[in-house]
Formats: structure tokens, sequence, C-alpha cells
């Protein structure tokens, strides 16, 4: 009896479960309409649509980018759709990859040493050294020197440098013999302000001091003492733990952390531990910023951080905040620069690619002005081409109202340091040594005059491995 | 038990042609062999040596068959149904691949969603076949034409589903993708060596073989047995022994690997001690910088000793694994021994409260992490919020000036890896308790009822039954959780940012191989990292083994 019961109840279970399935699945089918209905009609171009949709003369090419978020996925989507019909012979297939959080790299690194890689995928600039030396990535210089109307001109020349960088001649730039591929975009970092709170702290507005030329360190300082001072849960100032955060300030200093050359460590030069000792002052002695090491990020948006440094990718998110909100460039350092980055990361095609000439037009088709202009006005990114109209159209893309902000940051008065691989060292390597070692500086647990005597015997041991 | 009975034409036909296919297998591996060896493709050494090892083993095992046919012995029909029943394995493997159906799973994954509501009028078609049983009717003829409805329903409810998740271009992609040569390798491997086993498995052949009926038992054992024994060799001991290769040669998991003998393992294990003139003597003045870097330093008075290492991290790593195997072995077994005494009891809802106890261990690692993560949140976490309320409350109640700690959980390293075995003691003591729980259910309670009787209190007896009983519970529990805690991974690489911690306080073995293999291409130097840490597991649970004798009440 107690078996028929339960039968019973199980079935009704199934039954409205199912029927559950089915009204949801409008919902099911019209979502992906915009956001993976490339994926589900191309997914299985591998197995399927070669004998569905696509002409059989077509080449089938996959790609993959590392976005941020389900819009920036959205995008992505329909931009893949929009040059499948564009590109005549290839039929495209977009992977969105994980997302920062879900590992992206490692994801990828895996499917190369697998075989499965996407013929075309996005790497952080970092990376490119590593990919490029191991032979993972295509050096598209012929492909280049073919094509009509290409420069590496067009892109921002930070970006560049390393992006045509030849490891056998040392040489850089058009002609050198090396194109391992084209910047997806740029970024770069600013500070996201919490108007609210400085405005009842009484500190004066950093937007105006900027204005003025009088955004500096000193300046910055006191506004952070200013907001820190309105509460024990308030904090003027924070930043993510990663090199990204804390080089600004060893850059904006005058130092750094490689050499001129990037063929040694210069992390203990006496620029670069002064840059490193202001910082830990605003956690050590100061106390006005988010202990390092813990998210900033909910405590802005929860109104708790008046001055949060985050790239351009951050604006999104800061989009749902109910407070008033702007952003402002990097305070200036005492080399009178803000020492920024310029942030980018690049579209590359797989070594192992059947069809490297189609990987190439599809690399150039997703590095146009007219595709990056669709990403970036989500908001996320800046184009990575050097055009006065990309720019213009950039500053459109509000708020935040002061865009400008990130586009000093990345003009060439500011002097931004770009991102780049170690082609005489192995970045992850020094990463490894210097990550740990600044986070104990900046949570009190070493000395800056400890960390400047022994970090570049550790950290040199990165380089010509 | 059967009789040798004289065998027939057709049969002994059967055989030789048993012999002359076994010889041709012999003949066919040992081709395969000399074009491996002397082809000018790129196949990696150690496939090499992998494929050649498999093929010889073939070679000898057929050859073996081939003979023992010719003797008419059973021993030539094992290693025949052998060879050819793991042949045909292979082929189905290389077929389904050929034909792209592991793509292919992964595509259907995309389409299966539309179909799902399909699959329950199927159900919706069992169900109602079912109905009779609820409600038997004497009217057979009914009862026939609901049968024949419920099945034409399930029917059509899988054809709609099958078409839905667009299986028949699925089909035909796979029949057009077999047609191709790669596939038709594979298919016609499928028949000669379905043909073979079929063939050596009849019973007119068993018994010109003189087979037995021990014969027949083993064959169907080692077939009952074989998907769990191919499932191990491939996915777990073949694995296994490839990166005990691998740590002996300097594989980044793309290009082929050079051997380079013992040089991971002697990075690893290259330490140095040196005696310090002074506390804050530098590294570089006492050792060879270029080679060593200071893991620590002991210091007496005005001297002290340098601990330093070609590969600190490794170090780190280790002294930071045992640090938490200390911590988290202990913290999450002993109050699991406690909780499950108090949940023994006959008391009403303790169903439930064993429930809710087991709850962390069967939540994802990830999501918990993430849950903690906010928690531990030095400036919005919810912990530091009720303790600041709690010292807030206290400093008021009376008038005292307790200063608030705002612990800063995961960012100081002095707390750092005392948040993850907070997590980790937490995760895991539900699961030891269940554990706990069986062990104290199996005591007699006769033991208890004559230490009552005999006057002990309920401290005595925990001390004296409970204890002593649960011994071999308490040795699995500790075991499993001191192996689990040397492995510790997840929530490290979730909670921290980065993963290695604030002067890499949080760095531990798995992470670092991890990092080695999966980050940085070091894939021969992780699986050297991987072998040492089998070696301190094994050590660990040897040792644990070894008390366990001594102490075991059951031993005695």
């Amino acid at each position: 009896m107690k078996k028929n019961l339960l039968l019973k109840i199980m079935g009704l279970l199934v039954i409205a479960s199912f029927v559950l399935a089915a009204c949801g699945s409008p919902a099911a089918t019209e979502a992906p309409a915009e956001t993976e209905a490339p994926a589900v009609t191309e997914a299985p171009a591998a197995t399927e649509a070669p004998a569905t949709e696509a002409s059989s003369a077509d080449v089938a090419l996959r790609w993959r980018t590392r976005p941020d978020n389900q819009e920036e996925i959205d995008v992505y989507s329909q931009i893949s759709t929009e040059l499948d019909t564009q590109l005549d012979g290839i039929t495209l297939t977009y992977e969105p990859g994980g997302s920062e959080g879900a590992n992206y790299q490692d994801q990828l690194r895996a499917e190369i040493a697998a075989g499965t890689a996407p013929d075309v995928f996005w790497i952080p600039g970092t990376d490119v050294a590593d990919f490029a030396s191991r032979g993972l990535i295509l050096n598209a210089a012929d492909l280049a020197a073919a094509t009509d109307g290409y420069t590496a001109a067009d892109f921002y020349e930070g970006p560049m440098y390393h992006l045509t960088y030849n490891p056998e001649t040392g040489a850089s730039g058009d002609g050198s013999g090396a194109v391992w591929g084209l910047p997806r975009d740029v970024s770069t970092f600013a500070l996201y302000l919490n108007l609210d709170l400085i405005a009842e702290a009484g500190a004066a507005d950093p937007r105006e001091l900027a204005a003025n030329g009088e955004w500096d360190w000193e300046a910055f300082l006191e506004v952070s003492q200013a907001t820190r001072a309105l509460s024990s849960d308030i904090y003027g100032y924070g930043a993510s733990a990663w090199w990204g955060p804390y080089g600004v300030w060893l850059n904006a200093a005058g130092g750094g952390f490689f050499n001129e050359d990037r063929t040694a460590c210069a992390l203990n030069t006496e620029e670069s531990l002064a840059g490193l000792d202001f910082q830990r002052s605003l956690y050590q002695d100061y106390d006005v910023a988010v202990p390092y090491g813990e998210d900033p990020e909910p405590g802005f948006r929860a109104g708790k951080v008046a001055m949060f440094q985050n790239g351009r990718w951050a604006t999104p998110g800061v989009r749902t905040v109910d407070f008033n909100w702007d952003v402002v460039e990097l305070p200036a350092g005492p080399n009178g620069t803000p020492g920024n980055w310029l942030f980018w990361g690049a579209y590359v095609i797989n070594a192992n690619t059947e069809h490297p000439e189609e990987a190439w037009a599809l690399v150039q088709s997703l590095t146009t002005a007219e595709t990056q202009g669709k990403i970036s006005a989500l908001g996320a990114n800046i184009p990575s081409r050097v055009s006065q109209e990309a720019l213009d159209a950039f500053l459109t893309f509000t708020p935040p109202a002061n865009n400008q902000a990130f586009l000093n940051g990345i003009a060439p008065a500011a002097a931004p340091t770009a991102e780049g691989p170690l082609w005489a060292g192995s970045w992850p390597e020094f990463d490894k040594i210097m990550d740990p070692a600044i986070q104990g500086v900046l949570t009190g647990a070493t000395t800056v005059e400890d960390f400047g005597a022994t970090i570049c015997d550790e950290a040199n041991k990165a380089f010509n491995q | 038990m059967t009789t040798p009975s004289r065998i027939d034409a057709q049969t002994n036909l059967v055989l030789r042609i048993h012999m002359v296919w076994r010889v041709l297998f012999a003949f066919v591996a040992a081709v395969a062999i000399l074009m491996l060896w002397t082809g000018a493709g790129e196949t990696p050494l150690w496939q090499k040596i992998l494929i050649a090892l498999g093929a010889v083993i073939g070679i000898g095992a057929s050859a073996y068959g081939a003979f023992q046919i010719s003797k008419r012995n059973h021993a030539g029909r094992m290693a025949s149904l052998a060879l050819d029943y793991l042949g045909f394995v292979a082929c189905f493997v290389f077929a389904l691949n050929a034909g792209e159906f592991f793509i292919g799973i992964d595509a259907l994954g995309e389409t299966f969603g539309k179909g799902v509501p399909y699959l329950g009028i199927t159900a919706l078609g069992y169900f109602l076949g079912m109905l009779e049983e609820y409600f038997p009717t004497k009217n057979k003829s009914a009862e026939s034409s609901l049968k024949t409805v419920s099945r034409w329903v399930m029917l059509g409810g899988f054809l709609l589903f099958l078409w839905q998740v667009d299986a028949l271009n699925g089909i035909i992609y796979f029949i057009g993708k077999l047609a191709q040569p790669g596939g038709l390798i594979a298919v016609a491997g499928l028949a000669i060596f379905g043909l073979s086993l079929w063939s050596m498995s009849r019973p007119n052949v068993a018994q010109a073989l003189n087979v037995k009926t021990g014969h027949e038992q083993i064959i169907n054992g080692w077939l009952f047995l074989s998907p769990n024994l191919l499932g191990f060799l491939i996915f777990f001991a073949g694995p296994l022994l490839l990166s005990f290769y691998f740590s002996f040669t300097d594989s980044d998991a793309i290009r082929a690997p050079n051997w380079v003998g013992f040089e991971n393992y002697a990075k690893i294990l290259n330490i140095k001690f040196a005696t310090l003139d002074s506390p804050d003597q530098l590294a570089r003045d006492v050792v060879d910088i270029k080679v060593y870097d200071e893991v620590g330093r002991f210091t007496f008075g005005n001297t002290g000793i340098l601990f330093a290492a070609a590969d600190k991290f490794f170090w780190l790593a280790l002294r930071n694994t045992l640090t938490f195997v200390l911590f988290a072995v202990p913290l999450s077994v002993i109050p699991a021994l406690v909780l499950s005494n108090i949940l023994n009891s006959k008391l009403p809802g303790m169903k439930f409260y064993r429930a809710v106890y087991f709850m962390p261990s069967i939540a994802a690692v990830v999501g918990i992490s993430l849950v903690w993560q906010w928690l531990y949140n030095a400036t919005i976490g919810y912990i530091n919020y009720f303790i600041t309320l709690g010292i807030e409350f206290w400093n008021n109640l009376f008038t005292a000036a307790v200063v608030d700690p705002k612990i800063q959980w995961v960012s100081d390293e002095n707390t750092a890896l005392f948040a993850i075995i907070i997590i980790a003691a937490w995760q895991t003591m539900g699961f030891n308790t269940v554990l706990f729980l069986a062990g104290l259910q199996n005591i007699p309670g006769e033991l208890y009822e004559a230490a009552t009787v005999d006057g002990a209190g309920v401290w005595d007896k925990f001390w004296g039954i409970t204890i002593p009983m649960l011994a071999p519970t308490t040795f699995y529990v500790v075991s499993t959780t001191t192996i689990q805690a040397m492995q510790v991974f997840e929530q490290v690489f979730i909670l921290m940012n980065p993963p290695e911690g604030p002067n890499n306080s949080t760095i531990t073995l798995v992470l670092y191989l991890y990092r080695s293999g999966f980050q940085n291409f070091q894939q021969g130097y992780a699986s050297a990292i991987a072998w040492i840490l089998f070696i301190v597991i094994f050590g660990l649970t040897l040792i644990q083994f070894q008390r366990q004798r001594r102490s075991s009440i059951y031993e005695s």
C-alpha cells in the first residue's frame, strides 16, 4: 500500500516537473535567441551543422574570448553571427570562455595541451611571450604582410610593441617579422568615486582638483583621510590584490617592476620602494584603505568606500549602485604622472589551426573599429584602435559622466606603462615571487627595507628561464 | 562438467582459422612495432614505449594462444577470448571516436532541454499503463486497450523527443563520419574481433578445447569485472604510471618531454642550512642566492640558523599543508566524536539534527567557499559584524573598553590559514559524525548495561567502552580525514585572492602542484611534487596503521 502511494506521488512529481519544464520552454528558447542562440545552432557545427546548415565548402572556425558578464557574451554572440554572414566561406562558432573567476586561462591551457583549443582565442598581454616562445600561437607576419591596409600603427603603440616583438632579432613594429595577434581592446585604471561620501566628508571634489592640476598624492591622501574620518566602517580608498593596483604606485614614483629593457627586476630601486612605501602607508600608517587582500568592490557598492581603484571593466557593475558616483584619473605621483597601466589582451591564432588565412581574416574582423565600438558600448573597455572617431564614441558611453578620465589615463601625456609579457623571462614565475612578497609589505608583515633587500635576489631567477 | 567429444570437421576448420588469425594478429602487431620505431612520425618516446609494450604482450599472448589451440588446450581459448575482447572494446571506442560520438554528446547537451517535455509524454504513457495496477478491472479488453494506448503514447513521446533533439541529423552525421577511412577500419576491426569472439564462444569450439565448468566461471567472472578493471587501468593506473614517468622529464604537456632523470626531485629536495652571524643577516651573505631562497630562519639570541631551499615554494607549501593537517584533523574529528555521542541518544528530533550536521558535507565546496568569503570579509562580513556587536554590547554593559580586533580573516598572514582550517573542519565534521554514529550503533548495548551494573558513570563508560570500541572507526576517520586534509585545494583556491595568500601563508602542496602543472606549463615538475606528496601521505598513513595495530583492542 505504501509502495503504491509512493509510486503515485513520484509519478505525479515527475509529470509535474515535465509540465513545468514544458511551460518554461518558451522562456528557455527566447532567452538564447539573443544569448545562446548562436551556441545552440552553431555548437553542434562539428557534428550536425555541416550536414544541415553550412555549405560543404565553408571552413569552420571556432573562436573564444573571455567575457566578464552575460551582456558581453550576448554581444560577442551577436558579433559572431554577423561576421558569420560577412566572412565568405567561413562558418563561425563562438565559445564564451569562462570568466576571470572561472579560470579562463587554465582551461585554455588544458585545451591547448589536449589539442582541442579553438582556432582563434583571446589571451591577456602578459601571456603573449610565454605562448609565442612555446610555439602555441601562430606568427601571422606573412599573413599581415600580404594584407592590404594592415599596419601596426592603427593600434596603440604599447600593445603593438609586444605583439610585433621578434624574440630572435629584438625588433618590433611593422616589418619586424612577427605579428602574434591584434589587441581586442585596451583599458586603464581610474578611481571610482562615491560623490555622496566625499561631499558628506566636506572633502574637495577630486574631479575639480584634477581639472585644476592639483590632483596628486597629497590631495588624494587628504580626501582619503577626510572620508575615513566619517565612520569606523567607511574607508577612503580600496583596491584589489593583484599586480595592477600596486604597480601604479611604483610607476608613479618613477620605479617599476623591471629595468628599462625588461631583462631584470627593478623592484628594489629607490623609486620603486618609495612608491611601495607610500601605498603601504595608506594601509598601515594612515589606515585609510580597505585592508589589502579584502575585496573592496562589495564595500564600494555598499557605499562604504569613497574611492575605488579599478579598470573600465568595473563600470557595468558600478552602474547598479544607488548613490552618486563618477570617476577621476589616478593622482599624479612624484614623477608627475599617475603611473597608470595600459591594459590589453589580444586575439591570437592557434598555431595548430588548419586554416591560418581564415583565422587571420577573423582576427582582423574582430578588431575593426565597428566591432570594437559594439563591445565598448557596453562600457567595459576602450577600443584598441587609435581613432578619434572611436574615442569620441567612447565618451558617449555614459555613465560615468567623466569618461574622459579613462582616456586621460591612456593619453601619451600620462605616459602609461603598457601591460606586457617578459620576453627575457617568465612572467608567471616573476609574478609568483613578487605578488606574495608585496602583499606581505602591504599587510604589514614585512618592512619595505626587508622587501627591498631580498626581492630582486629571488625575482631575478624568473629571467632567462 | 562437460566431456570431451569427437571434433567435427567444421569445428576443426574453425580452430584452424583461429590459429591462422592468432598468427596474423601477432604478425600485424610486430609490423606495427616496426613501423612505430622506424617511421618518420613525431610520436613521443613514452607513447612509443607504451604502444610497443602493449604490442609485445599482444604478440606473446597471441602466439601462446595459437600454440595452445593447436594442442587443443583450453588455455588457447582463454588467451584468444581475452585478446579478441580487448580488441573489440578498443575498436568500439575508436569507432565512436571516428564518428565523433563524444562531440555529438556535447551537441546533444545543447538540444536536450528542448526534448525533455516530450520525455514527459513517455512518462505519461508509462503511468497510463500502470493504471490497471491501481484500478483493477474485470474488463480484460479495456485493460488491453489501455496497455496498447500506453505503448503508443510512450513510443510517440520518445519519437517526438528524438525529433526535438535533432537525433536524426546526429545519426546521419555519425554514419557519414564512420564511412570515412578511419571509421571503416574501426568497423572492420569490430566485425573481425566480434566474429572471432562469437565463434570462440560457441559450445562446440569450447568442447573441442576441453572446456570445464570452472573455465566458464572464470570467463564470466573476468567479463563482469572487465568494465571496472578497464576503467581502473585506463583512467587511474595508467595516468598514475604516466605521471611517475613524467616526474623524470621536463614535460610541459605540449612538446615531447625530455628525460631529465632525478633533476626535478633534486631541485625540490635541494635544501641548505646555514649559520647566521646575526638574526637579521641577509640570506645572500650565507648561501648562494642564485640557487637558494630563504624559506625561514630560527634565531637564538644573537645568532640563528637559516633554512634555504632551491624551491622555497615547495617547502612553504609543505609547512602550510602540515600545519593545516595538524589543526584541521583534530578539529573535524574530536567535535564529530562528541557530536555523534549526543546524536546517538534517543531524544526526539535527533534524525533532523543528524541531517542538519551532514548537510555541509554534501554541499559543493566552491559554493561553500564563496559563502565563507562573504562571511570572512573584514569590512562588510557577518562574522566581524557580530564580533563588533558583541564587543559594543559588552562595553556598554560593563563600561569596558575592549578594542574591536577587526580581524582580517583572509588578508592577514596570521589568520588566513586558520580561516581555511575552520571551513574545512566545519565541512568535514558532519561526515565524520555519521561515521562515528555508525560505529557507535555497532557497540553492543550489553557492555553498557554491564558497566552500569558495575557502577560505572557516564564518563567511565565513555573512556572504558566507547573510545576503545570505536577504535577501528576512529582509525578510519582519522586516516581518511588526514589524507583529505593533505590534499586541501578547493577552499584555498576559491577563498583566497591570490590563492597563495599574504606572504605565501596559504600555499599548499596541491595548490602549488596545480600552479606548476596547469598555469606554468611544468607538468614534469608538478608530477614530481605529486609523487612526493604521495610519499608523505603514504608515510603518515603507515604510521597510523602501525599505531592502530599496537593499540587496537581487536588485535589483542
